[in-house]
């Protein structure tokens, strides 16, 4: 008995003391890790890992893609993707992958403040050796370029400059008897006939605040003109102004002669955005990726669809706009492939293999027969600038509180005014913190 | 005799020299506890610690670098607007989702404890919701709420009552409380299994006895079968209000803690300050101080297991 109680204590102590060993041994193989990041790619490694938002349309296009770069130069590369939310959850992810140390070789992500803080925290790579390496400077737009660069430090490699306009359904717009506005007066009459119609103009939604907030940034755009509108977005001028509340006036005005939907604060914009090519609304507010992903996803024909410009009665017409591009780890293992992953996404012939309609490299341009309303967005683009679309304008805190404000307002529990002084307080607060 | 024989031996072991005694078994059950102390130090104090140290900083998640702050985020939550409608939402959401799915549960297990037909059908229905994943039941009931062709709104408007047809999720007066809804649902089924179980433990000849008194149902009910339910009521509550306290993937999946900030909590305010505003030495902050009142909540709960242990 008193054998086999030692025995048991032994055998207990030593599988304590094992379990201990492995547990510490564990804690120090992390310790020794010095890459941090990557996909365990070590130098002279051929694994890479690429972090996307890519939706299902466009998924497999990318896939192919990097399947012919690996096949050409030897390599692995994973391809992980997080879509659906838009820019509300996809970096949440990546930032805690490059946190946890198993960070992706290289990442898509929108430019802007979206993009700056991996650069400022120089979780990414400084990219001007392989600009250089490969002369992307003058393969690409500087425009798409300077999107892409943080603190002069050009930390990303853009792949899509989007213009944001109105996409909309040819045959609701027939059945109202409206056109295209050629202002905002008569974008205004547009939408009184599409609702006598019984149809609901504009299909947008508040459920994470930023699809919405186009709605917005146009209004503002129109009362406030491009030079003080610009002026409005770093600070420079005050909010609490006549033209402020213009546009939050018109915002209100937009909810009360129902031209957008019900409740439309709760709706989830890959629910609502699409259904102007459902028949559900007359129009969208979006870029260039619809023609893809929603109209000819739903296999319908591009010419039952339309596109244009929200006027602005601006001597000077501008549209949104966002820039998007690719990153890589600076705790990569495998920088030059990285590298050269990305310069292979952004020849000509993989971006329009990619689908991608609005890319910023040169002759990479849309088919105009395959993709003809993302080639009119092309050349909309060359003789049409654009703003800061506002989620990325402003930090995700100070552009959660922009939408909250524009909530209460929607919700009758604040008055232009009292937003436009909100607006105010909100940005001058940021300010002071740069 | 024996008396004397007593005495004398404690007088002898009072002379002896003092012998080690051996407390709760000395090295041995930690040696056995080693394993799992370990997992437990290196997954939860170790991580709790680092939390509580950052909390101190003005870290933003990313960057290498941070400088030690004191206890300004602390501080900062006092005038944070958020903080205080994130508690309050926090409050209101744990007397909701404890009382009704409990008073539901209990009356669930009672109705199907009688002689009620086909009650495995029945209890596998009421059950279902709770092994749902959350974010499909977020996304079911987010599509029941839509204002347009919602089925919530569809049926109000089909019975006339079309006045009531709202976008439940998409003002600051409703979506609180049609968050909660699903919320119910999803948890009357776990409350309605454990006073199941205790009101079959419940011995019929109580009740006969109370029937051949003339004691009414409703007397039998509040004299025999709540005194019975004590323990089953016990952890309920304790597990349920920890299940409310914890609230985070509902809410995130419905609303996002929209419109504004209307349906924000404690947990949800926490994650968007560390995952999304890069205030990571601010949203520890706020994850310090929600452990430290689930804790003060959970001492009554452990305390009373510990006593029921020793006794």
């Amino acid at each position: 008995m008193t054998g086999s109680t030692y025995s048991r204590r032994r055998f207990l102590g030593v599988s304590g003391l094992a379990v201990a060993g492995a547990g510490l041994a564990a804690c120090t193989g992390a310790s020794n890790d010095s890459s941090g990041g990557g996909s365990d790619s070590g130098s002279g490694s051929k694994t890479l890992r690429l972090f996307s938002y890519e939706g299902n349309e466009t998924l497999p296009l990318l896939k192919a893609q990097v399947a012919k770069f690996d096949q050409q130069n030897g390599t692995t590369t994973t391809v992980d993707t997080l879509p659906g939310s838009g820019a509300a959850v996809y970096p949440d992810k990546l930032r805690t992958e490059l946190l946890g140390g198993s960070g992706p070789d290289v990442w898509r992500i929108w430019g802007g403040q979206i993009g700056a803080p991996y650069a400022k925290a120089k979780q990414a790579a400084d990219l001007a050796p392989y600009y250089a390496k490969y002369g992307w400077e003058s393969k690409i737009g500087q425009l798409a370029v300077a999107g892409m660069t943080f603190d002069g430090v050009k930390s990303g490699v853009p792949i899509v400059v989007a213009g944001i306009g109105a996409w909309y359904n040819k045959a609701l717009f027939a059945k109202a008897k409206v056109t295209e506005p050629k202002s905002y007066a008569e974008l205004e009459q547009v939408n009184d006939k599409l609702v006598a119609a019984g149809i609901t103009p504009l299909g947008t939604g508040g459920k994470y605040g930023w699809h919405i907030m186009r709605l917005y940034e146009y209004l503002l755009e129109t009362a406030a003109g491009p030079e003080l509108h610009d002026k409005l977005l770093t600070g420079a001028e005050n909010w609490d102004r006549p033209e402020v509340v213009t546009a939050f006036t018109n915002f209100k005005k937009w909810q009360d002669k129902k031209w957008i939907p019900e409740g439309a604060l709760a709706l989830d914009p890959a629910d609502i955005e699409p259904a102007y090519v459902q028949g559900k609304t007359a129009y969208t507010i979006t870029g260039s990726w619809t023609e893809v992903s929603a109209i000819q996803a739903a296999k319908k024909s591009s010419s039952d669809f339309g596109t244009f410009q929200f006027p602005t009665d601006q001597s000077r017409l501008r549209h949104s706009g966002f820039v998007e591009g690719y990153m890589v780890n600076a705790k990569s293992g495998n920088k030059e492939k990285a590298a050269a992953l990305i310069d292979f996404l952004v020849q000509p012939a993989t971006v329009k293999e990619l689908g991608i309609t609005n890319s910023p490299v040169a002759g990479a341009e849309p088919d105009k027969a395959k993709l003809p309303l993302s080639y009119q967005w092309t050349e909309i683009n060359k003789s049409s600038p654009f703003y800061t679309i506002q989620d990325q304008a402003f930090p995700k805190q100070q552009a959660d509180q922009y939408f909250a404000v524009q909530s209460e307002l929607l919700q009758g529990k604040m008055d232009p005014a009292a937003a436009a002084k909100r607006m105010q307080e909100i940005v001058s607060a940021w300010a002071k913190k740069q | 005799m024996a008396t004397n024989a007593v005495a004398t031996e404690v007088r002898a072991a009072s002379q002896a020299p003092p012998r080690r005694k051996r407390k709760h078994g000395g090295f041995t059950p930690w040696l056995f506890a080693l394993p799992a102390l370990l997992v437990y130090v290196v997954f939860l104090v170790y991580p709790a610690f680092s939390s509580l140290f950052f909390s101190f900083t003005d870290w933003d998640g990313l960057s290498p670098t941070y400088n030690i702050v004191g206890v300004d985020n602390y501080t900062a939550m006092i005038h944070d607007e958020v903080v205080i409608q994130a508690a309050i939402n926090n409050v209101i959401w744990t007397v909701v989702t404890i009382a009704v799915p409990v008073v539901l549960g209990l009356t669930l297990a009672v109705i199907l404890n009688g002689k009620v037909r086909g009650k495995p059908v029945l209890r596998m229905l009421f059950y279902t919701p709770g092994v749902m994943p959350l974010v499909a039941v977020a996304s079911i009931w987010g599509w029941l709420y839509n204002p347009d062709h919602g089925a919530v709104n569809e049926f109000l408007r089909l019975i006339g009552l079309d006045s009531l047809a709202q976008p439940w999720l998409g003002q600051n007066s409703t979506a609180l409380a049609a968050v909660m809804v699903p919320a119910i649902w999803l948890r009357t089924g776990f409350p309605m299994l454990l006073y199941l179980a205790a009101l079959q433990g419940i011995p019929y000849d109580q009740y006969e006895a109370a029937t051949m008194d003339g004691a009414t149902r409703w007397q039998q009910f509040w004299h025999i079968t709540m005194p019975n339910l004590k323990s089953a009521h016990y952890i309920v509550l304790a597990l349920s209000l920890i299940d409310s306290f914890k609230v985070f993937d509902l809410i995130y999946a419905t609303t996002y803690g929209g419109p504004g900030s209307a349906t924000q909590v404690m947990g949800t305010w926490m994650y968007f300050n560390v995952f999304q505003y890069y205030q990571a030495g601010y949203g520890t902050a706020i994850a310090v101080v929600i452990t430290l009142v689930a804790i003060a909540v959970g001492i009554p709960y452990v305390r009373s297991q510990t006593k029921e242990h020793e006794s």
